[in-house]
């Protein structure tokens, strides 16, 4: 069974994480990294990719005509991805127990972060990756 | 450059939409006739579809790392519905994508025009984040 389970946020928390101590940064994506490589080695481990920041988001639209029109402009309070995990696993508790594993990450003063991290089952149906 | 291409939905009115059939079936056809082409472009790196809001969780982890589970989510909440990576030339051509994608049709076969997020991907964090 397969999970996406996305990590979220606002521009004003994505400032306070670039804010925080260098060594801690770090010591945040040393969990990080160990969780990937520990899902690799169980053979669970799909895909994580980190996005760019929310500036360079765009939402577009298509006009009549097929053309596109993009627009920058956000409501301050959206949320939006900031990374995601792909994971193929034997139960849903599983994949929430990854989750966890995420949400526990360090941040400032080596306090866990707690952050809130959404997991979805992928349609039941052929995936279309090719 | 690898883009993620974000179709976003809200809960209320989701789950299979109440469209008549034919509509439904133009709807999924051009879904994948779109996938064909990106992929005979060589431009599609993956294209997934998520299970409904319904079945969606929010983790965070516990004191002890155990996860702990919550469904409840705000009416306002967008909830990913699907998303496509690609791998393209510029940001112009991720965008006349997602504007393909804006445009699928809906009941009676008229564009959508949805709001598709269109965000780059790095390969790794920013060296400003580390």
């Amino acid at each position: 069974m397969k999970y996406i389970l996305l990590m979220s946020g606002t521009k004003a928390g994505v400032e306070g994480y670039l804010a925080w101590p260098k060594e801690e940064r770090e010591a945040h994506m040393a969990v990080l990294h160990r969780i990937n490589k520990d899902l690799t080695a169980s053979g669970e481990f799909v895909a994580t990719q980190p996005l760019a920041p929310p500036h360079e988001a765009k939402v577009v639209r298509g006009q009549k005509n097929g053309m596109p029109v993009t627009d920058g402009v956000f409501p301050e309070s959206k949320e939006f991805l900031l990374g995601y995990w792909i994971v193929d696993v034997a139960s849903a508790e599983r994949a929430y127990a990854i989750a966890g594993q995420i949400s526990v990450a360090a941040g400032p003063g080596s306090k866990a972060t707690n952050m809130p991290i959404e997991v979805r089952q992928f349609a039941m149906r052929e995936s279309k990756s090719e | 450059m690898k883009y993620i291409v974000m179709m976003n939905t809200m809960k209320a009115g989701h789950g299979v939409p109440a469209w008549p059939k034919k509509d439904l079936q133009a709807h999924i056809a051009f879904m994948q006739g779109l996938n064909k082409e990106l992929h005979e472009r060589g431009e599609l790196v993956s294209a997934e579809g998520l299970s409904f809001p319904d079945q969606a969780k929010l983790v965070r982890a516990g004191k002890d790392g155990i996860p702990m589970t919550d469904g409840v989510f705000p009416e306002s909440k967008e909830f990913l519905a699907g998303f496509w990576i690609i791998d393209v030339d510029d940001p112009e051509r991720a965008y006349e994508i997602a504007a393909k994608v804006s445009s699928a049709p809906g009941p009676g076969g008229a564009p959508l025009n949805m709001p598709i997020e269109v965000r780059p991907i790095m390969s790794a964090p920013p060296p400003e984040m580390l």
